[in-house]
């Protein structure tokens, strides 16, 4: 029988951590927040590298029951632990560069006023993350699922005094409840139908239902619905437009929830119910319908974003789109591949791009900065791999995951292939546009010393304190994880080859189709031409960007139209805010509250109350004070009464 | 032994026990001459005190008489009286009321500065009145009993006599009054002709022998004309509002307790002894008539003695809805009714008539505001008054109106009963504008609080225990009134089906 | 072992105990901190007694406990009854253990007419602890009237501006939604002659009423009106937003916390109870009652500008989800229910104490009175959005699993309704982080924010409960679940004949 693993210690640590700087941290040095911040994410990956360790010898799946939660007539939900390949997978991608977030954020946030707050926050978030992966079902999924979303929503405002930052993080949330409101349904679907939320009983049940190519039904509906839920978290259209938003957060945030973890929690779901998704064509068709368009429409926003975090955001968007695109085409193992490989590339990114904005002192605006190889040798050289990984060069990371999608995508129809190559390009020619214009060419940018308060104001992260003008380098503490994820962006993908990473899945997935030599040729004709792609794009980038940097100018105003639309994100922001957000604030303003609630219901009441008063007014005057008119009423009343009994006895 | 006593009595002189049957009328009569005689001996200073506590001694041997003459229960005087149950319980309530009325009316008559002497004897005139009301069964003798009663109330309605208002208040009551007693009357001598007798027990039998000839009804119709009249019950009740305005706080009191309750218990005997026909759709229009005309009047007055009297038109319909219900039922909880309206108003007018001050000044809600402050202890003795007038749980009010809606119920009065208790609903708006503005409101100009003297202390006291009490122990009284309302109807033939039939449950409430 | 000496006698001494203290407290000297501490004693006290019920509850057991049945009046047949079930239990610990919170919310911000509003706070605990526990309907509707007085004298003596107008508001909505209950508690006692709940029930459902048929949905009507305006079910909800606003903190708790519990309480155990049927009958409207009633109420709160009116108009979109969740007749729907009402209790008493904390200070509920105030006062910040994240239903929150169970009973019940009920979490979400953006975020817009003091000791002490309990309540829902499990199956009972009795039909 299986050893006892201690999963649920895994979460807790990371929320023990939480607890104990958000209660403590405030009295406590910097040195003892970062001890137990560090100590406690630490210790959550040590478990999680234990756990790999002994992998091998466990009984697949591994179940481990902590408590009792919900037990509501038959139904009952607990919290109970499910480790399979997949969640082995996630556990280790979100503890591993969870750590080593937590480590460059002790660099990068140490001087900021409410540092402990961070690093509880950071750590609240860890615990949330591990939940979800770790949940043997959908409810206990479920509080991962929002509390990351707590987590971010809290991480984006953390800077709560910027407007900007604290609308943000209300965005994120709301649009993220939007998705949940999908997610729950499905959930009652599910009740309804198997009684259950556990994994077991739920793809138990699933299992012997057959596939419903007769169009939509049930496992169709829920498909569909838990893809809502995905495209909340995984900002796929048309819940996306929280993410850029979210990029008011402090980098590292930046890099680890709305990069390498939390946004991937919507693939990890869809994947995890690759079950019901296989039962339902159409479902599926939908995903990968979203992943594609996705991809692709991100992408090109990406091209004209002048704000380094902005251009990574959609380029996060993008990848997130590749993700779906392979869940959709079928090809499970290769979403969760490419999960894995963003995660590192796009991660030391996103870092990558921290330690600039720290060296050139809380500047993000690209367009200020350039020439900053020299300044910033290590972190031009690791975000330069990263750029490479992303993009799709052999041998880094990223080529293998997004080919192996690729070529998945194109199995299933070669449109999503056409569409997925295009994106390619793009990518590869933003990434590049965003490495020359940040590293190459001279240096545009101001002082840094002034920008450091100024337009950051109290989002001074750290650099106040140096009094020379010219960008510098980022301590260790921060180049030490771009390092290491440079390295795992260089060789992660190797795990690949040969589709190991896909058998090591295939437990959960079920065992690949044998492709045929046939199809082989095709496929090393498809990574030919992705490969080429994606130097087309680099060679662009390097004409526009480094050799002619007037061009883009130029052809921006040839096709001025086009081009505003893309810098404004083709207003889809201004779309939403002028069919959802006003409309319904204005109603519920004039219709429901001043028109229904005051100007009907309580209009009503208060008639109600008048009348009764002008009735009573009448009733006053029948009393005239005049000894006559009260005779005559007396009689008049005698009358009636006669005149009513007689009639009585006559009848 | 003192069963014994009265045989003594017998054999001395035959007849004794009918005089023992109206022991009660005797006692108040003669205290009532003491307190006449007395008057002009004593000079102004002592007679407010002495006088005063003669009358009130007068009560109280009163109520001792009551206790020794239900000892002796059955006719007198030629079957003209009878003392049962039903006589005994509402002797013990106008006699104690007018003791109450005695109590609470010391402070008051040396703050409007009236001359006592013939104030306290006209009460003690006035209880013989209604006393007798509710143990005659001749309908003559109740007509005369109804007049004594009527007169000294006429009389003490002008006692401010410095006041127009008064005066004019008296006169009104006057000649309405004598105006629907004609009524009355003329109903008494059509009734003879329909059935030959004025005795309530013969009438009944008459009627329940043969079909009943249409005279009866106009009779009854002519009856109910004048004791409508006397309980403010309308489309009777238009009087009310004036007269109680005009006349002397604790007179009121007094008037919307005492005669109201002995015409009642007199309508008690007519409708459910005699079981008139046609009775039901009578009853039930006049209650659902009064009950909204009083609510409704009441909503916006702002003088509390004119609120006051509204409330006395609404609760006279709360009262008349139980004689629509089947006899036994209906009167024991319309005698429950009167009992339980008889405490809280006349605790209600007591302290209103304590913050009258002289002249009356005081008597509007204006003069209210911030006595929650300015005065706690009678202000929260007051809001409890009203919300037993209300109808709140843990007060007698409550089980006054719960009795009298369950009765209507129970006679599958439905539509009545829901009149009724939407008017209850409605009415909570009057009484509350008074602890409003007691509690809610800052006065904004002086009043002055004067202490409380003993003798209201007393008075207040009494009312509040019986409120309460009637509140928490119902069970008591209401045995009681079940028991002599039982008897009562038994002297008459078993219910006829003028009133719906009950439902299939114990007749008991 | 005292238990089998206290049972016995336990309902009694934890209704009258705080009765007992207000009238004590009457005799008291006008000393404001004896009768504050005394005050704190007695409702502390109530409270540990009432420990005793969920410690010594027999969860197995599906009829009433604790009962204590006594002629109280002979005519008409009033009995003493009082007894709890799973259903009640919870609601008699959330009442007494509200109710010294309000005493230490109000320590300082009630300072003249202390012992008038300690009295009737007292007064109150003691009326609603009744409701819950009385079992014979004439008590009931003894106990549901005494709460109007101390609570119309809280609102209207110690209100703000508008105080007199929103108490007798709230005065005569309950007065004369309630007479119609009286009206049919009469009819059936006319029909059954007893008051006793357990006897009349297990009359009508032997079908041994005469006319009852007949009268049925009339008595149903006339029960649901009363408790409707109580709830509030949109349209009878006007009355709140006025009480809340106008009403002291210690009052808009207990309003919010236990009074509008009284309504669903009543639904559940009187309209189902009694009326299976008819609750059938009726369900789909008054289900679309309950569904337009969670949809307005966030739509209406979200556009408030008065953040005591915001947090009113919220409570009228929680309890629409009990509602929902008790016309469902589902397991699940009424499991939620009753875990909504506790959550809703617990969570929204804790934003009214903190608004009363933001009043005390400044003086108004207006929000554009506020902003970036998590600067200056961080402590208060972060319990505020504790409690915020209760109410807005976060998960390992109270306030998620019941509005959980109550959607998925709807969706079981009436899918349509269930998903429509479901957008409820997104609104709440809306309005609720909205509010808190407005309030705490951004820079301080007004510099007199930037002098107000932080949470005192004793609103720690008032508050920090709330939030304790809201994330107990979330994460070990089993607790209080074990006991509502098997009371709700009991009342399900005769829907699952009814249902099986119409699909016969």
């Amino acid at each position: 029988m299986n050893p006892n693993l201690n999963l649920w210690l895994i979460p807790l640590l990371p929320l023990a951590g939480a607890a104990i700087n958000g209660f403590w941290g405030k009295k406590s040095s910097r040195n003892a927040v970062t001890a137990v911040a560090l100590f406690f994410s630490g210790a959550a990956f040590a478990m999680a590298l234990l756990v790999a360790l002994r992998f091998s010898s466990l009984a697949l799946p591994y179940h481990e029951f902590f408590a009792h939660w919900i037990r509501s007539g038959n139904f009952t939900a607990d919290f109970s632990f499910y480790l399979d390949q997949l969640s082995l997978v996630m556990l280790l991608v979100v503890t591993g560069v969870g750590f080593l977030i937590h480590i460059y954020s002790v660099g990068y946030m140490w001087d900021d006023p409410s540092y402990y707050r961070f690093f509880s926050y950071l750590n609240l978030f860890m615990f949330f993350m591990l939940t979800l992966v770790l949940a043997d079902n959908y409810l206990l999924m479920f509080i991962g699922w929002e509390g990351v979303g707590l987590a971010s929503y809290l991480l984006i405002g953390f800077w709560f005094t910027k407007d900007s930052a604290a609308s943000a993080g209300k965005k994120a949330f709301i649009v993220n409840r939007i998705g949940d409101f999908g997610f729950l349904i499905a959930l009652f679907l599910l009740i309804k139908h198997f009684g259950s939320l556990n994994f077991d009983r739920v793809f138990g049940s699933v299992m012997p239902l057959g596939v419903e190519t007769a169009g939509a039904g049930l496992l169709t509906a829920i498909g569909i619905l838990l893809m809502v839920g995905a495209c909340g978290k995984s900002a796929q259209i048309p819940l996306y437009i929280w993410l850029p938003d979210a990029m008011e957060g402090p980098t590292p945030v930046s890099a680890l929830i709305h990069a390498a973890t939390m946004v991937t929690a919507g693939v990890y779901m869809v994947s995890r119910s690759h079950v019901i998704f296989e039962r339902a064509p159409i479902a599926l068709t939908v995903v990968a319908i979203i992943g594609t368009l996705t991809a692709f429409f991100a992408a090109t926003i990406g091209i004209a974003q002048t704000d380094i975090k902005k251009v990574l955001a959609y380029s996060t968007v993008s990848q997130l789109g590749y993700m779906f695109m392979a869940c959709g085409a079928g090809a499970f193992s290769a979403g969760i591949f490419h999960l894995m490989t963003h995660a590192f590339f796009k991660g030391l990114l996103f870092l990558g791009a921290g330690s600039v904005i720290h060296a050139v002192g809380g500047e993000q605006d690209m367009r200020k900065m350039g020439g900053l190889k020299s300044f910033i040798p290590w972190t031009f050289l690791t975000m330069g791999i990263a750029t490479l990984a992303i993009a799709g060069i052999p041998p880094l990371a990223g080529f293998w995951s997004k080919d192996e999608i690729l070529w998945k995508a194109y199995q299933a129809s070669p449109v999503y292939w056409a569409i997925g190559v295009i994106t390619a390009f793009i990518t590869s020619f933003y990434m590049f546009r965003l490495l020359y214009m940040t590293f190459f060419g001279d240096y545009h940018g101001a002082q840094v010393d002034e920008h450091g308060h100024g337009s950051h104001g109290h989002a001074s992260h750290g650099n106040d304190d140096h009094g020379h003008g010219s960008p510098h380098e980022s301590p260790m503490v921060m180049l030490v994880p771009l390092m290491i994820l440079a390295v795992l962006s260089l060789v992660g993908g190797l795990v690949g080859i040969g589709d190991r990473f896909e058998n090591f899945l295939a437990p959960v997935f079920g065992a690949r189709e044998v492709a045929e030599a046939g199809s082989r040729r095709t496929e090393l004709l498809l990574m030919g031409i992705s490969v080429a792609v994606a130097v087309l794009g680099e060679r662009l980038a390097n004409l526009l960007y480094y050799k002619r940097p007037e061009l883009p100018q130029r052809i921006a105003d040839s096709l001025d139209g086009l081009y505003e639309a893309v810098v404004h994100k083709y207003y889809i922001d201004e779309l939403y805010a002028a069919i959802f957000v006003k409309p319904l604030i204005d109603g519920s303003t004039r219709i429901l509250w001043q028109g229904v609630d005051r100007n009907i219901i309580d209009a009503a009441v208060n008639d109600a109350g008048d009348v009764a008063r002008q009735a009573s007014d009448e009733v006053r005057h029948m009393q005239s004070g005049n000894i006559r008119s009260y005779a005559g009423w007396v009689a008049a009343g005698a009358a009636a009464v006669i005149a009513f009994m007689i009639w009585m006895g006559v009848r | 032994m003192i069963a014994a006593l009265v045989q003594a009595f017998s054999r001395v002189l035959p007849q004794s026990a009918d005089y023992i049957r109206v022991l009660p009328e005797i006692v108040l009569s003669i205290f009532g001459m003491v307190v006449m005689v007395l008057e002009p001996l004593l000079d102004e200073q002592q007679s407010q005190k002495i006088l005063g506590l003669i009358g009130l001694l007068g009560s109280l041997a009163g109520l001792g008489a009551t206790w020794f003459m239900s000892l002796s229960p059955g006719m007198a005087f030629w079957n003209t009286v009878q003392v049962d149950g039903f006589s005994v319980f509402f002797h013990v309530l106008v006699i104690a009321i007018a003791g109450i009325v005695i109590l609470s009316s010391y402070e008051y008559m040396s703050v409007q500065r009236i001359r006592a002497g013939e104030y306290y004897a006209l009460i003690l005139f006035g209880t013989v009145g209604m006393a007798l009301m509710s143990s005659a069964i001749e309908l003559v003798l109740i007509f005369i009993a109804l007049e004594i009663s009527s007169i000294s109330s006429y009389v003490l309605v002008g006692f401010r006599r410095h006041e127009a208002s008064s005066a004019e208040a008296s006169l009104k009551y006057f000649l309405l009054g004598s105006f629907a007693t004609a009524f009355f009357l003329y109903g008494v001598a059509l009734m003879f002709g329909a059935t030959g007798s004025t005795n309530i027990n013969e009438i009944s039998k008459v009627l329940q022998a043969g079909q009943i000839p249409l005279l009866a009804f106009a009779a009854v119709a002519l009856m109910f004309v004048g004791l409508g009249f006397k309980v403010a019950a309308a489309p009777f009740h238009i009087w009310t509002p004036d007269v109680y305005e005009g006349a002397p706080a604790p007179i009121v009191g007094l008037m919307s307790t005492g005669p109201k309750a002995a015409a009642f218990a007199v309508l008690l005997r007519i409708v459910f002894v005699v079981n008139v026909p046609g009775r039901l759709w009578l009853v039930w229009i006049s209650a659902a008539l009064s009950m909204t005309l009083g609510n409704v009047g009441a909503l916006v007055q702002n003088n509390v003695k004119r609120l006051l009297a509204y409330s006395s038109i609404a609760h006279a319909g709360y009262l008349l809805m139980a004689f629509a219900a089947t006899p036994a039922l209906g009167a024991s909880a319309a005698m429950f009714y009167t009992a339980a309206y008889a405490a809280m108003n006349l605790g209600a007018f007591a302290i209103v008539s304590h913050f009258a001050n002289a002249g009356e000044r005081s008597v509007s809600l204006e003069d209210y505001e911030g006595l929650g402050r300015s005065s706690p202890l009678l202000a929260a003795t007051l809001t409890i008054f009203l919300l037993s007038l209300i109808g709140i749980p843990m007060t007698g009010g409550f089980f006054a109106k719960f009795y009298v809606f369950s009765a209507a119920v129970k006679a599958n009065l439905i539509w009545l009963t829901i009149i009724g208790v939407l008017n209850s609903g409605i009415g909570a708006y009057y009484y509350l504008r008074i602890i409003v503005v007691m509690y809610m409101r800052e006065s904004r100009k002086e009043v002055p609080v004067t202490p409380v003297p003993l003798s209201l202390r007393v008075a207040i006291a009494f009312c509040l225990a019986a409120t309460i009490y009637l509140g928490i122990f119902p069970g008591g009284a209401l045995r009681y009134a079940q028991d002599s309302a039982q008897q009562m109807v038994q002297q008459a033939a078993p219910d006829i089906p003028a009133s719906r039939p009950a439902s299939t449950t114990p007749a008991t409430l | 072992m005292n238990n089998d000496a206290l049972s016995p006698i336990i309902l009694s001494l934890v209704t009258f105990l705080p009765l007992a203290g207000g009238l004590l407290l009457m005799l008291f000297p006008r000393r404001d901190r004896d009768i504050r501490i005394f005050a704190l004693v007695i409702t502390l006290l109530t409270f540990v007694l009432s420990l005793h019920l969920p410690v010594h509850f027999q969860r197995s057991h599906i009829d009433f406990q604790y009962q204590i049945d006594k002629q109280w009046v002979t005519t008409p047949n009033i009995h003493y009854h009082m007894g709890i079930d799973g259903i009640s239990l919870w609601l008699i610990v959330l009442t007494t253990f509200l109710t010294p919170l309000c005493v230490l919310i109000s320590w300082t911000s009630i300072h003249e007419r202390a012992k008038e509003f300690f009295i009737l706070l007292l007064i109150l605990e003691t009326a609603l602890i009744g409701v819950f526990t009385a079992l014979d309907l004439f008590l009931f509707y003894f106990f549901w009237e005494a709460t109007l007085i101390p609570m119309a004298l809280l609102i209207g003596i110690f209100g703000h501006e508008r105080k007199v107008y929103a108490a007798v508001k709230f005065f005569m909505y309950t007065m004369i939604a309630s007479v119609f209950m009286l009206a049919a508690i009469l009819w059936l006692y006319a029909h059954t002659g007893s008051f006793d709940f357990v006897v009349v029930r297990d009359q009508i459902m032997r079908g041994a009423v005469p006319q009852f048929p007949a009268a049925a949905q009339w008595l149903f009507l006339g029960f649901f009106l009363a408790f409707a305006v109580k709830v509030p079910l949109f349209p009878f909800h006007t009355w709140l937003p006025d009480a809340h606003v106008e009403a002291p903190t210690a009052g808009s708790v207990l309003l919010a916390g236990v009074l509008l519990k009284m309504g669903t309480y009543g639904l559940l155990r009187f309209n189902l109870g009694l009326f299976p049927e008819q609750a059938r009958h009726n369900a789909w409207w008054v289900m679309t009652l309950a569904l337009i009633g969670i949809i307005y109420g966030a739509l209406v709160a979200m556009v408030q500008p008065n953040m005591k009116k915001l947090i009113a108009y919220s409570s009228v979109s929680h309890l629409g989800f009990v509602v929902l969740g008790i016309f469902s007749f589902t397991q699940a729907g009424l499991n939620g229910a009753m875990f909504v009402m506790l959550a809703h209790g617990i969570s929204t008493g804790g934003l009214f104490m903190l608004a009363g904390v933001l009043h005390e200070r400044r003086h108004t509920y207006e929000i554009s009175e506020f902003g970036g105030l998590a600067s200056p006062l961080p402590v208060y910040a972060a319990t505020y959005l504790v409690i915020v994240l209760a109410s807005v239903g976060l998960p390992l929150m109270n306030g998620f699993i019941g509005e959980f169970l109550v959607l998925s009973g709807a969706f079981q019940d009436r899918a349509v309704y269930g998903i429509l009920a479901a957008t409820g979490v997104i609104w709440s979400a809306v309005y609720l982080l909205w509010m808190y953006q407005r309030v705490f975020y951004g820079k301080v817009t007004h510099t007199v924010n930037n002098s107000l003091s932080d949470l005192s000791g004793f609103e720690k002490i008032a508050i920090w409960p709330c939030a304790a309990v809201a994330l107990l309540m979330g994460v070990a829902p089993i607790m209080w679940l074990g006991a509502i499990d098997p009371a709700v199956q009991a009342a399900l009972t005769p829907f699952t004949r009814v249902a099986s009795r119409m699909v016969g039909q």
